[in-house]
């Protein structure tokens, strides 16, 4: 999902980088002199398991293969504003140093993965937790990541590159993410279970300075 | 300046080492398939893909090290990657939870 440079448009860049910054400037300032010392490696082991995670190409057969991006777990295990932060960590870094995702369109990038798939991943995760706290975390991690996806193809599909084909760039991306996002579904509710069994202390709602 | 580590630390960086020793594994099972997102498969049907071009140049390009082929450069990639991404994550945890310390 990692749009490289030349695809999108540039007003269209340039305003999805703009987003991006006043979202991620006011996360920051809501998570900021909230976060114990106790939790503060917490963001970057987080980050970091994102990335290796992502370099995790899933081989499947048949030519349309995923990895996890990780946004609704970020979210889960540390609240929207912080995962948020976390993620856009990793997507800066990946198109700094690997080239994964291009310059000029890196707020777009940061915009879908960290925002787009984070928010709408933890609002999903909230809404859904009373019927199970597993069950909350795959639909989070699942439409999480389609979210972004159809969002990364509204960029695309405005854009003159792919010559204003919105319905194409919707239906490949919008369908294709729905179905590989069952994987990142059952990585963030298998993962989240397991924190949650092991290692209960680390969730957010048991420390409510991270949370939303 | 003092930091205590907490008591999951060493279990959350072994989990580190098994994913970037996992890379190349994934990197190369992914190939042998045809490795091919969305993004490209809609690049591909609405003719996008000469479009793409690449700004500045990444010291890593495609998580690969120049001159040292697939898998190795494939783990030294992941290696560099995950612990750039820890410090970097950890330090802005840190001076997020600054005001904390100032508090106390």
């Amino acid at each position: 999902m990692h749009i490289p440079d030349g695809y999108i448009d540039l007003p269209l860049a340039l305003l999805f980088g703009a987003l991006a910054v006043v979202i991620l400037s006011v996360a920051a300032r809501r998570v900021n002199g909230e976060i114990s010392d106790a939790r503060a490696p917490l963001l970057g082991v987080v980050a970091a398991s994102i990335f290796a995670a992502q370099m995790l190409d899933w081989p499947i057969p048949g030519g349309t293969s995923a990895h996890f991006v990780g946004g609704a777990f970020a979210a889960i295990l540390l609240g929207p504003h912080l995962g948020a932060l976390c993620v856009a960590t990793v997507v800066t870094i990946q198109a700094l140093i690997f080239g994964d995702g291009g310059l000029v369109v890196l707020g777009a990038n940061v915009f879908n993965m960290a925002i787009v798939e984070v928010y709408v991943g933890y609002a999903i995760y909230r809404l859904l937790v009373p019927y199970g706290e597993f069950q909350a975390a795959f639909a989070a991690g699942w439409l999480g990541i389609t979210a972004g996806a159809l969002t990364a193809a509204l960029q695309l599909g405005l854009s003159s590159a792919f010559q204003y084909q919105l319905l194409t760039t919707l239906s490949i991306m919008g369908v294709g993410h729905l179905a590989l996002g069952l994987i990142e579904g059952a990585i963030t509710a298998a993962v989240y279970r397991y924190l949650a069994r092991a290692r209960p202390d680390l969730r957010p709602n048991t420390a409510p300075e991270v949370s939303a | 300046m003092t930091w205590d580590y907490p008591d999951w630390l060493p279990r959350a960086l072994a989990a580190l080492l098994v994913l970037t020793l996992l890379a190349p594994v994934f990197g190369w099972a992914a190939g042998q398939v045809g490795y091919a997102e969305p993004l490209e498969n809609a690049a591909e049907a609405t003719g996008a893909t000469e479009h793409a071009t690449a700004v500045g140049t990444a010291l890593f390009p495609d998580y690969g090290v120049p001159g040292l082929g697939g898998a190795p450069g494939t783990f030294v990639s992941a290696v560099v990657g995950t612990a750039l991404t820890l410090l970097v994550g950890a330090a802005i945890g840190r001076v997020l939870g600054a005001d904390t310390d100032r508090r106390q």
